[in-house]
């Protein structure tokens, strides 16, 4: 069975009188430890697609399975908790604390896991720090970082929970080309160390670092393809 | 859910702290409605607490038959035509009644008093005869109280209020010394126990007490106040009270068309007096002092919502990390809450702090436990209701959305 399973995956939205199909069956499957980018043009469906996978949103219809769970027909705090314990996002605007440490940012998953006892959270997050070679940073709020550390401790609260897919939407956008390679260079690690990521963006040099490439048009798959990383 | 309370005690004091001044400013509504509300139960309970002593001067099952009554509406020139009491009727009521316990007359006017250099004036001399302290809650101090003979007898003997010793004796032992009433020698046989004033006002140990026969023997004339003081059991009182008024009417030969030309009073009058004024009084106070406390929820209310809107998008972060909306109507809760207590503990600090105060210059009044109680609870209740709608709010945003929030 593969990590995710999505069939016949519908998202419409009811625009006074117009229909609008953001996602107009979608079939796609993720085995573990693939590295898939998605892409397409704004309004292809990418964003919903991502929000979907994320289960931060419901589609209108068809079936989405992951690790096994249909998680389609959830209710918000059953994604709520699909979302704490399988995902770790990374956003284009890291969208950190900022009035909490780098320590206190990666420990927030694991205070919202409620199985992790408060005594190994510090520990936990501070392993998730080290792997993203923050370990210096830990007393830092996201104002004394830098860009890439800032995504760097996004990274490390993606990881904390051990999620089953990283999901990162458009992580290099806020960053310079250097660090922008700098965060794809620990993505390919994190992908060599047997995590399974989906990647959103619009760069073609980004998306070129994924095994496979699914692009998306006018809600539907235009092509789903194997990148040349994965074919040599 | 233990673990979370702290977490979110946390992120609460974080957010307070990140925000001094707001938070001062938005509590301050707190502690102002927390201190009226606070200072008006503890005002209310001081009184309660003045009104109660002062009803210990006035026994339970004591009837009084006056002149006038104490409260009404009747009349005044019907009353003042009324007869003065007859005060050889107390032995008559004795007789009669199948209640009384005793039966004490009473006469009373001011006159001045003197010793050597020192004098006292405006003294209320109380003539009563030899069974008033079993009708009253006198208590003799130093020295005794007059026997039955010496009232017979009229003997020129006095008992001294505790002020008036002190006024007319700084430094000698009163007893066996001999003052003037007016111009009438009397010797020092007792000293009252200080007693305190009655509901404020007048001062029970400014008073001198003398034998009833002396009384009329000294004091001639119409003016003063004459009384029978009859005490009952408590419990027939209302009975003892109808038997009282027969004895009375029969004894002054009163038809049985005429109204009653006197009154029989008892400490009832102002209890029910008392409590229509603290109702009046005290509910009032209370509902104006709650409204400020509304006024305070409402600012509260206010900045949270400014809160939950300004935090759109730390809300979906959280979402997106695995909250629920139980965990987001949580955080902001324990927030408002926050605020709202710690208002109170200031507001009940200040108000402790105004209740000595009071205490030490105004008249008895303490911050009883569970005013204190009340307050903190109160403040906290506050915080849950003012920080409900917005929580709620807060919780029901949709992380996508709040994410995208600029």
């Amino acid at each position: 069975m593969p990590l995710i399973q999505v069939k016949d995956l519908y998202k419409i939205y009811q625009m006074g009188n117009t229909e609008v199909r953001a996602l107009d069956g979608v079939s796609l499957s993720i085995e573990k430890n693939e590295y898939v980018s998605i892409m397409g043009p704004s309004g292809s469906g990418k964003s919903t697609l991502m929000n979907l996978l994320g289960c931060l949103d419901t589609p209108s219809s068809g079936d989405f399975y992951m690790d096994g769970i249909n998680v389609a027909t959830m209710t918000d705090n059953e994604l709520a908790h699909i979302r704490n314990k399988k995902i770790g996002f990374v956003f284009q605007t890291f969208n950190l604390l900022p009035k909490s440490t780098s320590l206190r940012n990666v420990e927030l998953p694991l205070i919202y896991n409620g199985e992790v006892k408060a005594q190994f959270r510090k520990d936990l997050a501070m392993k998730a720090l080290n792997r993203v070679n923050l370990g210096d940073r830990v007393g830092h709020k996201p104002n004394e970082l830098s860009g890439g550390q800032r995504q760097r401790v996004a990274i490390a609260r993606a990881l904390v929970n051990d999620p089953a897919i990283i999901l990162a939407d458009e992580p290099t956008g806020n960053l310079d080309s250097k660090t922008g390679e700098e965060i794809m260079a620990l993505f390919d690690d994190l992908h060599a160390l047997g995590n399974t990521i989906i990647l959103v963006t619009h760069e073609e040099y980004i998306a070129e670092h994924a095994q496979r490439i699914v692009r998306l048009l006018d809600g539907k798959i235009a092509v789903d393809e194997l990148t040349k990383k994965k074919k040599k | 859910m233990g673990g979370f309370f702290w977490e979110n005690m946390r992120i609460a004091l974080s957010e307070l702290w990140g925000h001094k001044t707001r938070s001062i400013l938005t509590a301050t509504g707190i502690v102002i409605g927390i201190i009226a509300v606070s200072l008006m139960s503890t005002l209310i309970n001081g009184v309660d607490g003045l009104f109660e002593n002062s009803m210990k001067f006035l026994g339970r099952g004591n009837l009084y038959v006056d002149k006038w009554p104490w409260f009404g509406d009747e009349d005044w020139w019907t009353l003042r035509n009324r007869p003065r009491i007859e005060l050889d009727m107390a032995e008559d009521i004795e007789e009669r009644s199948t209640y009384a316990i005793a039966v004490a007359a009473q006469r009373g006017r001011s006159a001045d008093l003197s010793y050597k250099e020192y004098s006292s004036e405006g003294i209320f001399i109380n003539g009563v005869s030899a069974n008033y302290p079993d009708v009253s809650t006198i208590d003799v101090e130093f020295g005794r109280f007059f026997t039955g003979s010496e009232d017979r007898t009229g003997a020129q003997v006095i008992i001294l209020g505790s002020d008036v010793a002190k006024a007319l004796f700084p430094f000698e032992d009163p007893i066996d010394k001999e003052i003037f009433v007016g111009s009438s020698r009397f010797r020092v046989i007792g000293v009252l126990a200080e007693m305190g004033k009655f509901l404020g006002t007048f001062s029970q140990d400014a008073q001198v007490i003398i034998p009833i026969k002396t009384f009329n023997k000294i004091f001639h004339g119409p003016w003063g106040m004459r009384r029978i003081t009859v005490k009952v059991p408590e419990e027939h009182i209302e009975d003892a009270k109808e038997e009282l008024r027969g004895i009375v009417r029969v004894l002054r030969g009163q038809k049985p068309e005429e109204k009653d030309n006197f009154a029989i009073n008892q400490q009832k009058a102002f209890r029910q007096q008392y409590q229509g004024i603290k109702l009046a009084i005290g509910g009032t106070g209370l509902v104006i002092t709650a409204l400020s406390l509304l006024v305070g929820g409402i600012g509260i209310a206010n900045i949270m919502f400014v809160s939950v809107k300004e935090r759109t998008r730390e809300i979906g972060v959280r979402k997106a990390l695995g909250a629920t909306r139980g965990k987001i109507l949580g955080q902001f809760l324990i927030e408002s809450m926050l605020i709202t207590a710690s208002g109170g503990i200031v507001g009940l600090l200040v108000s402790t702090l105004a209740s000595l105060a009071i205490n030490k210059f105004l008249f008895p009044a303490s911050m009883s436990f569970g005013v204190a109680f009340m307050a903190i609870a109160l403040s906290a209740t506050v915080g849950l209701i003012a920080g409900l709608a917005p929580a709620r709010k807060g919780s029901l945003l949709d992380p996508i959305e709040a994410l995208r929030y600029e």
